[in-house]
């Protein structure tokens, strides 16, 4: 019993989406000098990358579910970035007073 | 329903709608000068997102990215500007070295990508027109990340394990340090 949604969808529309998310997100990466705008922007190419996995598990003929899932484990390893990423943004700002990425030059100190 | 000779479904009026509402969101990440109007402004473009993966006929993916996403990462982005309140100060076109160029590699970037999706022969029968209808739901879900993926599964906890004590680690006041 194939419930006929029409969709209408073709799958190049969430690929194209996918590609102008990863292209903001890279314009963003290249523009943006204060480190939380660069994680910002590393979000936006993460979610990206994960319509497109999403998009070809659920366009399949059989429908894979390893989109999906590929897709959870790229979002549980985008909140440890981010946990990371702000606790090095955090601890900078503590000790220079800005999270200017390009006079970020020392590792230790 | 036809408009203008063309045949419009529901679904695709909702997923222009989503699309439109996520690409101006995620332009209003880039282009904000206010980094916490930018936070906010992922938060509009990650539930988009998940607008579209309804979309996909992936509805716990859905959930999931509105509560994880928007409910935890958002939160911890904002709280991270908040410890950080000079950041808000920093102008965009003072953050900038030359917008125009980054503008136009993300645009050659783009253009390679849209003709790459507009010139791809989708293999008859394993890429189909629309969404599959079979049932993809949370049982599947569970039953995959527990059965083929379980080991990635746990590795995962123990990721979220390290990056729990490395974040208070690194984020944590150094008050008794070389002594």
């Amino acid at each position: 019993m194939s419930h006929s949604l029409a969709y209408g969808i073709p799958i190049s529309w969430f690929l194209t989406v996918g590609a102008m998310l990863f292209c903001i997100g890279l314009f963003g990466m290249m523009v943006r000098r204060s480190a939380i705008g660069m994680l910002l922007s590393i979000e936006l190419m993460l979610n990206a990358a994960n319509i497109n996995l999403v998009a070809f598990g659920s366009y399949l003929k059989l429908p894979s579910i390893a989109g999906q899932v590929f897709a959870i484990f790229v979002i549980t390893l985008a909140a440890a970035e981010a946990a990371v990423g702000l606790a090095i943004v955090i601890n900078i700002y503590r000790n220079e007073q800005h999270i200017d990425a390009d006079k970020i030059s020392v590792m230790k100190m | 329903m036809h408009i203008f000779g063309l045949f419009i479904t529901g679904y695709q009026v909702a997923f222009v709608a989503v699309a439109g509402l996520t690409v101006l969101a995620a332009v209003g990440v880039v282009l904000v000068p206010n980094i916490l109007r930018a936070a906010l402004c992922l938060g509009v473009m990650l539930m988009g997102v998940a607008g579209l993966y309804a979309l996909m006929n992936a509805p716990f993916l859905a959930v999931v990215q509105v509560m994880i996403y928007v409910g935890a990462i958002t939160t911890m982005i904002i709280l991270a500007v908040f410890l950080s309140n000079r950041v808000m100060k920093i102008g965009f076109f003072q953050a900038v070295y030359n917008p125009l160029l980054a503008a136009a590699a993300a645009g050659v970037m783009f253009l390679f990508l849209l003709v790459t999706v507009a010139n791809s022969v989708w293999v008859q029968g394993i890429v189909e027109k629309t969404p599959a209808t079979k049932d993809v739901g949370v049982q599947s879900v569970a039953t995959a990340l527990l059965q083929p993926y379980v080991f990635p599964f746990e590795l995962a906890s123990v990721v979220l394990l390290a990056v729990l004590i490395g974040a208070v680690v690194i984020a944590k006041e150094d008050t008794a340090d070389e002594s």
